[in-house]
């Protein structure tokens, strides 16, 4: 509105202030505070002391831990994004179709995304626990299984588990952006294609893939960050047991800074998986800007 | 109208049906079943192979088993020979002598029992006969008639042949493996006296079935010693029934190809909502489970045998109404300040041009990618300078600062996508911006406005690590933090911690159902998730 814009510049930057300041203060500061942290001596009992330059650093990556928390980050950003966006599409696919029961079916689909996923994840630990968790109650009652199965006989088995949870949790949102994306898909174009021959795997390459990939992306961007994040799951099922061979970072670095007292190195953590966001969200921000000026 | 050629084509796929069905009841009529089991056993220990005493014990064993041969029952004797050292260092032997009996029965013979899977096989054969009269009555009159020009009796009669037949396939592998369930672990259960009630009846519906009767009071050894095996001409039952499904289908729909895919359609999107409301049903079940039965490993009903209600009166009393009232507070909070905090920036973003808008924009993006976990001490430490650690406006705070992106961006779109005119005209008519906001453009924003306003509820309604983190008073505890005092280290309270969970859940997947439709719009313009 140009009218208001001649009239008092600053207006618009009143408008924006509550906002900045409110992400200024608990967003950017602690920011801040971790890399001041990463570079100070920090205490046992957290009192901080002098410029270190990167000791805490080194003394995180000289962690005993530091290489299997890395990998399992790794391994659990890679199969739970990459599984979730591939399941998500599919589901997507199917509940884009016409058919009865399909409000429902959404509705359903939207449980997963809704429940917070400290229960969600305490959930699951009941239904795998061998002595009496309700999946071998329920196979056994199926008759699918005639004796019950130790379902966590091991950590990797364990750590496989919670990387379920998480593309249980996270396929959900996946399939309701890229229905989003489905939605708006012109019907007339699979029409002329059907018109033109096209098979069902050609109207998927050339057509669906296409244009609903600006979806796609922003779910797969933002899912690595939120999974990269991902605190419960990992915490509430095994608490990174045995000797942190099931930890991912975020887990990692709770346990170092409010267990084990080793503030220097968790606040280094804090800061390599801060660098690591920022990567993925510049990403994320191109793509977007990109998106806004086609706008 | 009226076409020879159809029916030609109904009259063979019926003849197929009743093909299919006729392979079925003979394959059910064969002697699938194998059950072996030892009705006598009799232990000789310090003897070996030979010797005076095994000859006596070997003659014992045979005497019985010419008995039981008298009443006609195909017996054999077994000897298994365990060779153990002793603590002087001589070796001894244990010679355990079983009579086995070996019986084998058809599907038919389930049709008396009233086992579990007697229930499902009368279901299954049921079925199956009901798919052929139906196709076959559902054809009658009407076996020239495109399926278009049916009448409703006819379309009913056709369509119940397809689902019977369908139930009738699903139910073969439930039958199949329902037997060794039900004889190796139901009986072996009953037998082990862990479920008394009814083990009498079951007993001698148990005899009658395998042993005819003859069992009588050793049928409880019988059971012990009993392994079953059926054979794996069984599975044919599978193929014989997916030949009837066929043809009920091309006899209803006459197309069966998009038929089938419809079909598949279904089955996919009934398998997921099974999956998705599976750890649902399990937290309903358990939540009104004794603690008992929570931790029994040999509980096998698959809900409580009694609901126990007053898991929720001692949820109440065990401080969980304070932790829900907190994350209302929480979360309430929240939402306020995030909605405040976000309509004017938001509204400056959609209407106003001013330098440095893209460089807000990304701020605020920028902002949403740093989920509160990797900032957790900076965090804490921000709390401990502000006095703010361990205090619910504390937690509302970070709350309202981490979901501000989301709001600004979604709020952005929708008034981006109402049309100022009307807030020109308010502004033409004498209107200060704050009052042309607030009486012409959140009217009519309501729905976006709504949908931000549930969403970040939601938000911080979940949100768990911030609060373990910066809350240790039990009494300010969201709801989230607030049920993992049902799971100690050393001790698991399920039935109270799942209690919890559902009051904890049922609000806001209800919320979060309400705004679905527009968090899908939402998500196109910006790309959120909690």
């Amino acid at each position: 509105m140009n009218s208001v814009q001649g009239k008092r510049k600053w207006e618009p930057y009143v408008w924006l202030l509550p906002s900045f300041a409110l992400i200024a203060v608990f967003v950017v500061f602690p920011i801040l505070i971790v890399f001041k942290l990463s570079v100070s001596e920090i205490s046992q009992a957290g009192v901080i002391g002098d410029f270190v330059g990167l000791q805490n650093f080194r003394d995180a990556v000289k962690l005993p831990a530091f290489k299997t928390v890395m990998l399992n980050t790794l391994w659990w950003v890679l199969s739970v994004v990459g599984l979730s966006t591939i399941l998500g599409f599919i589901v997507a696919m199917v509940l884009n179709q016409k058919f009865r029961g399909r409000k429902i079916a959404r509705a359903i689909l939207v449980f997963p995304w809704a429940t917070s996923l400290v229960i969600q994840a305490s959930v699951w630990n009941y239904i795998i626990k061998f002595e009496y968790g309700s999946l071998n109650n329920v196979l056994l009652n199926l008759g699918i299984i005639n004796q019950a199965i130790n379902w966590r006989s091991s950590y990797t088995v364990e750590f496989i588990w919670e990387c379920g949870v998480g593309i249980f949790v996270t396929v959900p949102f996946v399939a309701f952006c890229v229905l989003s994306g489905l939605q708006s898909i012109d019907g007339t174009l699979y029409e002329a294609a059907t018109v033109d021959g096209a098979g069902f795997w050609d109207k998927l390459w050339k057509i669906t893939l296409p244009l609903v990939r600006p979806s796609l992306t922003v779910s797969t961007v933002l899912n690595i960050i939120y999974v990269f994040n991902s605190f419960p799951i990992v915490y509430t099922m095994t608490k990174g047991a045995p000797a942190h061979k099931t930890d991912t970072m975020i887990t990692y670095l709770y346990m170092l800074s409010f267990y084990e007292r080793k503030k220097g190195p968790a606040t280094a953590l804090s800061v390599i998986g801060f660098l690591i966001l920022c990567v993925c969200a510049g990403v994320y921000m191109l793509g977007v800007m990109r998106k806004e000026e086609e706008l | 109208m009226k076409s020879p050629e159809l029916k030609g084509r109904n009259r063979r796929a019926l003849a197929l049906l009743l093909l299919g069905l006729i392979l079925a009841l003979i394959l059910m009529s064969l002697p699938l079943y194998s059950f072996n089991a030892a009705v006598y056993t009799k232990k000789s220990s310090n003897t070996f192979v030979g010797d005076e005493k095994y000859q006596s014990a070997r003659a014992e064993v045979e005497e019985k088993a010419e008995g039981f041969r008298a009443q006609g029952f195909d017996v054999e004797i077994n000897e298994t020979v365990t060779e153990r050292v002793n603590s002087k260092g001589e070796t001894t032997s244990l010679i355990a002598f079983t009579i086995d009996q070996k019986l084998s029965r058809s599907l038919f013979a389930f049709w008396r029992t009233a086992l579990p899977a007697g229930h499902v096989f009368r279901a299954m054969l049921l079925c199956a006969l009901g798919s052929a009269l139906c196709a076959a009555l559902g054809l009658r009159g009407s076996e020239e008639l495109l399926p278009k020009y049916l009448d409703g009796r006819s379309r009913v009669l056709r369509s119940a042949a397809g689902v019977l037949a369908l139930i009738a396939l699903l139910l073969v592998p439930v039958f199949v493996m329902m037997n060794n369930y039900a004889f190796g672990r139901a009986l072996g259960l009953y037998s082990q006296e862990l479920l008394t009630e009814g083990k009498e009846a079951l007993y001698q519906r148990v005899d009658r079935f395998l042993f005819d009767g003859g069992a009588g009071e050793n049928i409880d050894a019988a059971l012990k010693g009993l392994s079953v095996r059926h054979s794996g001409m069984l599975w044919l039952l599978l193929p014989a029934f997916a030949l009837m499904l066929l043809c009920a289908v091309q006899i209803r729909h006459a197309a069966i190809e998009s038929t089938l895919l419809r079909g598949l359609l279904y089955v996919f999107v009934t398998v997921m909502c099974v999956v998705v409301l599976y750890p649902y049903y399990v937290m309903l079940v358990t939540a009104f489970r004794s603690n008992a039965e929570t931790l029994d490993m040999y509980f096998l009903h698959m809900f409580p045998t009694k609901w126990i209600w007053s898991n929720l009166s001692d949820i109440v009393h065990r401080g969980v109404p304070r932790y829900l009232l907190n994350s209302v507070f929480v979360a309430g909070g929240a939402t306020l300040l995030a909605m405040l905090c976000g309509i004017p920036a938001a509204y400056a973003m959609a209407r106003m041009n001013f330098a440095g808008k893209k460089a807000f924009l990304g701020f605020v993006i920028m902002s949403q990618m740093f989920s509160p976990v990797v900032l957790l001490i900076g965090i804490s430490q921000l709390m401990n300078t502000l006095h703010l650690n361990d205090s619910v406006v504390g937690l509302m705070l970070v709350n309202a600062a981490f979901n501000q992106a989301f709001a600004v961006w979604l709020l952005r779109g929708t008034f981006v996508s109402i049309s100022p005119e009307m807030e020109q005209a308010a502004l033409i008519d004498g209107c200060g911006t704050v009052s042309a906001l607030v009486r012409v453009l959140l009217p009519m924003a309501a729905p976006g406005i709504v949908t931000a306003l549930i969403f970040v509820f939601i938000n911080a309604w979940n949100e768990y690590t911030i609060s373990t983190v910066l809350i240790s008073t039990a009494s300010n505890r969201p709801i989230t933090v607030g049920i993992t005092q049902f799971s100690s280290f050393n001790m698991i309270e399920w039935q109270y911690l799942f209690a919890a969970s559902l009051l904890a859940t049922i609000p806001v997947v209800i919320l979060f159902m309400s705004i679905e439709k527009h968090l899908t719009a939402g998500l196109t313009s910006g790309g959120v998730k909690g």
